[in-house]
């Protein structure tokens, strides 16, 4: 069959037929989405100039030359700053990227790609209260589609819209890790399952139902002009020397003589008519290991396994000897190990046939 | 995705072979390589997507699943990823029903939202999908039209159709030279890594996830790098199109010339792909030395001035040369059948000719890509037949009488570093182009161009390559510059073989080459001096 | 039911957030000379031989992960603590973090010692910034209280710690992909190997561990190693903190040993199922198989007895569904979070899972045909082990597991579309067009 396309395809292109055409330049047609329409709202952009100006403040700049003295690369910080801008806008303008990439140091599409893959950066502005449902498998299980419904018919707005004064937009997300009160929901970064006095709660043990859901909402009326402001970061940490070699870090690397030399561990010894066999645990970074053997109330140096060597044998050893082991890694030689008392090997158990 | 991809390790003529089991037979295969590329080169193809032997390995595509028997039992991997080791046992589909399966399966979910619209796509004929599809695919569809089809693409190109269907972009105009299709795009990451890795500017990104990833350049940002067009060639699909060669033809009209790029010292290996007596496009043709798959824009669009501007042909039955000094210069795309048949002119003239070679362009410096930045393509070959640079022909303009170029377009280059050379009487210009030396010359005789001829070059690696003619010369009375120029000197070289022949007199580093002996790779010179 | 060692929850409910509170509870009593006494070698071997496992999902030995990185390489060794939790029904972390900030510090300092780190992130998923607040709180205390950075306590140990806010994406919970995020790029599995240990975060021995592992440390090194492993059974130590959600009377966060039935966990613990009987027990989070209540009256919650029964105890988060709820709902909400989670990368996920997703919405909204439930079976035999990571399983196992477990459920469904029968139009097969 392929034998038979293949040899109609060189019959083709040997025949000289001429239905070819001088070369066309082709230029864009018309985007089809102006024809046709578009699918999703086009988000107005503020201008370049408009995000520089808010976010060249002197608080962001302290918070990133923080957080880019956390990592050894620059863009390990891609995430935190991409933040900074959600927590000043409230979204990620296009131009907030850019800027973003430019404080990490990566390419402006490598920041992109990274704010458009994960859902927490809005790409568009949200309402003043972020309503995020769970409708995960337990939120599911206890009734969270209902409440939804309920919400949604109370605010008169589908999932994903914003209502008409620019309060609430409602999200549904996936699990939020707090099954154990589902169906909950996270206002703005609050989780909450009601709502008492001047603040939303989530006690152990209750769950989101129609009247706490209604008070939420008056809550949230309650506190239009007045809402808890959270860092988006969670606060600054401060005492923290930074990651070794990160700008603006103070640390230094960690020494490598911070903890005592790894001693051997686990000395057994047994003896059969061959001598005395001890076994034990090594690190891999030993260089030399020495075995004592306790003579009156001396340790005499027997013998010096390899650091690979898996067990050594002391033919002159005997039950109720006793031996110690003495590990150095490099120039430091480790305490000495548990003293081992040697004891009659048992004898071998015959496997039994199935 | 992630920044830390490796480089695939290819394997070579000096790899150490190893025996590995394929399907419980003994093969030896290369063993400093990968898996995909060990059972390539004992003749077992596999099929895959998003590997390609000069990007950084992503895994992404899960197309080229091989079984191997491991410590937990025959488990399924992807040979890209997987390093060759002696005494492994691998299983392809020629044994495994699992791994024709599992690749079955992964080409069904590669097709369940990617278009079927092969009869208006650009890319059908040498699709990787639609050869992957006839290897391994499944042909008969298994889905109902309710489930819909859920086409990835840009939010803000997003429109529906007439059948309402929510389709992707279509067209998107995302650089200078280059159409995307965000349909067509199978996420394989090919254009992001090239860009990121090869390019080093990381102009391209897949933006989202799941099954709405789409590839994109920033917002409001176009794709432009001298290597851009080089997305269309790693672009398996049809979303990456060219513009210039977008609906110009069908791929399997084309046929194809193997030869040289001559505007570049580095003498990137392409592809002239031509029908109907002209070239419609030029690919790189691959040479793990040289260009390995990649060519500059400048290098691939050059072809479209080739056909522009030609000199005519000219009937001279017999030049006889004045007296005086002569200056035969050499332009940067002269083979080096060319350079033997000015070499042999000279000795005709005898001591008052002077042999001169290069060019007046900027030489900049090697990108590190497909391009060593030298526009005198020959440079290296000019050297080891002698040639004087042209900058002291300049100095001592005044010495000589007559002025022969081939293909140099010294006035051309630059006007002002060749004032000199106009006080020269007689200018004879053997040129393919009628070009600014052609206009001042006493004498404008029309040549083939480089992509007419047959010949050999030497590259700035010192590596000879081979010319071949791509059968679109507008004019069938052209000669080759090395024809009339031997005809010149009264012993006309019956083809290129017997030109390069007459070279490997000239050049001691050619002993023992022959015009039928090099390889379309190319052969590394051992003692020349480039 | 017994009265059980409390391990990481002692301290719920206490005010343990403050350092001073904390502190009186016994905390930071292992950041002291026995401590300091011991090498790098010793504290691994001594966490090998508290047999304690990963209590992330994957139950790997946590001694033994540790004991993977190479040491003395040059490179810094970092400690990445995965506080990504985002698999339906598990939230321990959640509270874990929220109740004692310290302990996690506490057992971070532990395992640097063990592993001669100099910096630590703390990988905390976005959702949970109250958990962030409180660990900054805690961390600025500990740094106040000389816990933390240059010469600890006057020894030559440096440690820092960072918390480091992720932005939604559950793919981050898989190790190599939270080093991918930590690095500032998409949260996308990568290639194994080389593995975390030897080569992870910034090319660096990375070693990723749970919440809820570190915060079992400060206990194991309190009390002898034997100690804690005779809690568990023969082959994981110690107690596990339980998430149990779903139709339950209360549900919550519990620690019982390892190897506690099941059925006392739903019923002494978590008071009794609630709202109709037991139907199925996802044992282990949203991704596994669901027992029956045939199968959940004999299973014990351990790795082993889990395995047997052909499901995982991951990471012991319990979700309790009663016979009021049809099966198909809920691997509907399966198929819409795994759909929405896949990182993109992998074909067989990325197109599979939306496409498990939308074949999945047909039925539920009555469009169901006979031979759905094959397709959906034979799509997911291309997941079986042919991506980089399982979240394309975590959607096709419970796919083959409930339609084998729950056939009736997915019956009920499509017999509500009158059309059924109703065999495929084969349109490929019409003349003259063949795409």
């Amino acid at each position: 069959m392929r034998d038979h396309i293949t040899g109609a395809v060189q019959f083709v292109s040997n025949n000289h037929l001429k239905f070819d055409r001088p070369a066309q330049p082709i230029e864009a047609l018309p985007d089809p989405a102006e024809t046709f329409g578009h699918v999703n709202k086009i988000q107005a952009q503020p201008s370049a100039k408009e995000v520089l100006a808010k976010l060249d403040t002197p608080e962001i700049k302290a918070r990133c030359a923080d957080l880019l003295s956390r990592y050894p690369v620059g863009q390990g910080a891609l995430l935190e700053v991409l933040w900074l801008v959600q927590g000043v806008f409230g979204w990620v303008p296009t131009e907030g990227i850019r800027w973003a990439a430019n404080v990490c140091g990566c390419a402006p599409a490598h920041a992109l790609g990274v704010a458009t893959f994960y859902t927490m950066y809005n790409h568009a502005p949200k309402g003043k209260f972020l309503l995020q449902f769970c409708r995960n498998i337990s939120c599911t299980i206890k009734g969270a589609p209902s409440l939804i419904a309920y919400v949604e018919q109370a605010l008169n707005i589908k999932t994903g819209e914003t209502t008409p004064d620019g309060l609430f937009t409602i999200l549904q997300v996936e699990c939020l890790g707090s099954c154990g009160n589902g169906p909950m929901m996270l206002v703005n970064d609050d989780f909450a399952t009601d709502a008492e006095g001047d603040n939303l709660t989530m006690k152990p043990g209750t769950t989101l139902t129609k009247e706490s859901i209604d008070r939420i909402l008056k809550w949230c009326y309650a506190h239009e002009n007045n809402m808890p402001k959270h860092d988006v970061l969670g606060g600054m940490v401060k005492g923290h020397g930074g990651h070794p070699g990160a700008p603006g870090a103070t640390a230094k690397p960690q020494v490598a003589d911070y903890a005592p030399p790894s001693p051997v561990l686990n000395v057994k010894a047994e003896a059969d008519e061959t001598g005395a066999t001890l076994t034990w645990k090594g690190a891999p970074e030993f260089t030399k290991i020495v075995v004592e053997k306790k003579s009156g109330n001396d340790w005499v140096a027997v013998g010096e396994p390899g650091v690979k060597d898996k067990a050594f044998v002391d033919a002159a050893g005997k039950v109720g000897d006793e031996y110690r082991m003495i590990a150095t890694s490099g120039e430091r030689v480790a305490k000495p190990s548990n003293v081992a008392v040697t004891t009659q090997k048992p004898a071998p158990v015959e496997e039994k046939k199935v | 995705m992630s920044n830390f991809y490796n480089m695939p390790k290819l394997p070579t003529e000096s790899s150490p072979k190893v025996e590995i089991f394929v399907d419980d037979k003994a093969v030896m295969v290369p063993g400093d390589t990968n898996l995909l590329e060990a059972l390539k080169a004992v003749g077992i193809e596999t099929p895959h997507v998003c590997y390609h032997p000069y990007l950084p390995v992503s895994g992404n595509c899960r197309q080229c699943l091989v079984e191997q028997e491991g410590p937990r039992g025959r488990m399924l991997v992807i040979s890209c990823y997987t390093p060759v080791t002696p005494g492994m046992k691998i299983y392809t589909p020629a044994s495994s029903a699992r791994v024709k399966n599992a690749r079955k399966a992964t080409q069904e979910f590669m097709l369940v939202n990617h278009p079927l619209d092969c009869p208006i796509c650009d890319k059908a004929g040498e699709c990787t999908l639609q050869e992957n599809y006839m290897e391994c695919g499944q042909n008969e569809s298994r889905l109902r039209p309710e489930y819909g089809k859920n086409y990835h693409g840009n939010p803000a190109h997003q429109f529906v159709d007439a059948k309402g269907q929510v389709r992707g972009g279509k067209h998107v105009d995302i650089g200078p030279r280059i159409l995307l299709d965000e349909e067509r795009c199978v996420q394989c990451d090919r254009c992001v890594r090239f860009m990121r890795s090869i390019a080093g500017s990381e102009q391209l990104q897949l933006a989202g996830r799941a099954d709405h990833t789409y590839i994109t350049t920033f917002p409001g940002e176009k794709l432009d790098h001298e290597y851009d067009l080089c997305v269309t060639d790693v672009c398996p699909t049809g979303a990456m199109t060219a513009k210039y060669f977008r609906f110009q033809k069908r791929v399997w009209l084309l046929s194809h010339t193997p030869t040289v790029s001559m505007d570049d010292s580095l003498g990137a290996n392409i592809w002239l792909d031509h029908a109907d007596g002209r070239i419609y496009r030029v690919m790189p043709r691959c040479n793990p030395e040289v260009n390995r798959s990649w060519l500059s824009n400048t290098s691939r669009l050059a072809f479209q001035e080739f056909d522009k501007n030609r000199l005519p042909s000219m009937d001279i039955e017999s030049y006889t040369f004045s007296e005086g000094k002569v200056a035969l210069v050499a332009g940067g795309s002269c083979t080096m059948e060319d350079l033997a048949a000015m070499k042999l002119l000279k000795e005709t003239l005898g001591d008052r000719a002077e042999l001169f070679g290069g060019t007046l362009l900027k030489v900049n410096a090697p990108d590190g890509i497909a391009k060593s930045g030298d526009p005198c393509a020959n440079r290296a070959g000019m050297k080891l037949m002698g040639f004087a640079d042209v900058a002291d022909l300049v100095k001592r303009a005044s010495e000589f009488k007559t002025l022969v170029t081939v293909n140099a377009d010294l006035f051309g280059e630059d006007p002002a570093t060749a004032k000199p050379l106009e006080q020269i009487n007689s200018i004879i210009a053997l040129s393919a182009f009628d070009n600014a030396t052609a206009k001042k010359a006493t004498i404008a005789l029309g040549v083939k161009h480089w992509s007419e001829v047959q010949g050999t070059m030497v590259n700035s690696l010192n590596m000879v390559q081979k010319l071949n003619a791509c059968p679109v010369c507008p004019d069938g009375k052209l000669w080759a510059a090395y024809e009339i120029l031997s005809d010149m000197a009264g012993k006309k070289f019956a083809s290129a073989a017997d030109a390069f022949k007459k070279a490997t007199e000239y050049v001691p580093a050619f002993a023992g080459l022959s015009y039928d002996t090099i390889k379309s790779t190319g052969k590394l010179l051992e003692g020349g001096n480039a | 039911m017994a009265e059980t060692v409390k391990v990481c929850t002692q301290n719920f409910g206490k005010g343990a957030q403050d350092i001073e509170v904390y502190k009186k509870l016994g905390g930071y009593a292992n950041i002291s000379e026995r401590l300091f006494n011991m090498s790098q070698f010793e504290l691994i071997d001594y966490v090998q031989r508290s047999n304690l496992r990963g209590r992330g999902g994957a139950g790997f030995p946590t001694g033994m992960k540790w004991s993977f990185v190479p040491r003395g390489t040059g490179k810094p060794v970092y400690i990445v603590v995965n506080a990504d939790e985002g698999e339906g029904g598990t939230f321990k972390d959640h509270f874990l973090m929220m109740e004692d900030p310290h302990r996690l510090i506490e057992g971070l300092i532990i395992a640097a010692w063990a592993l001669g780190s100099r910096a630590a992130y703390i990988y905390c998923r976005g959702e949970f910034l109250p958990c962030i607040e409180s660990l900054n709180k805690a961390l600025n205390q500990a740094y106040a209280a000389g816990y933390l950075g240059e010469n600890i306590m006057g020894t030559k140990f440096c440690f820092d710690i960072f918390v480091h806010r992720g932005a939604g994406a559950y793919i981050c919970g898989e190790e190599t992909a939270l080093i991918n995020s930590l690095e500032g790029q998409k949260g996308q599995p990568r290639l194994k190997p080389p593995f975390p240990a030897v080569s992870g975060a910034w090319k660096s021995p990375t070693c990723v561990n749970n919440v809820e592992t570190i915060m079992s440390l400060p206990w194991i090194l309190q009390h002898d190693p034997s100690e804690y492993a005779k809690m568990g059974t023969p082959r994981a130590g110690g107690t596990k903190v339980f998430c149990i959600s779903g139709d339950v009377k209360n549900p919550g966060v519990y620690e019982a040993p390892l190897g506690t039935p099941m059925m006392t966990m739903i019923n002494d613990y978590a008071g009794g199922v609630v709202g109709g009987k037991l139907k199925a027990v996802l044992p282990g989070g949203s991704s596994c198989a669901p027992l029956t209540a045939e199968e959940a009256a004999v299973a014990t919650m351990d790795y082993e007895c889990l395995a047997s029964m052909k499901t995982m105890f991951g990471s012991g988060a319990m979700i309790i569904i009663n016979d009021t709820h049809n099966m198909v709902d809920l691997l509907n909400c399966l198929g819409n979070f795994y759909s929405h989670e896949s990182c993109g990368q992998c074909t067989p996920c990325r197109e599979g899972t939306g496409l498990l997703h939308r074949i999945l919405n047909q039925i539920v909204a009555g469009n169901g045909h006979d031979g759905d439930v094959e397709l959906m079976q034979s799509l997911c035999g291309g997941f079986g082990g042919v991506t980089i990571c399982p979240l394309s399983i975590s959607l096709g196992g419970p796919v083959g597991s409930y339609s084998a477990k729950f056939r009736a459920d997915f019956d009920e469904y499509i017999a509500k579309n009158p059309d059924h029968a109703k065999p495929r139009i084969q349109e490929t097969s019409r003349p003259g067009i063949f795409w």
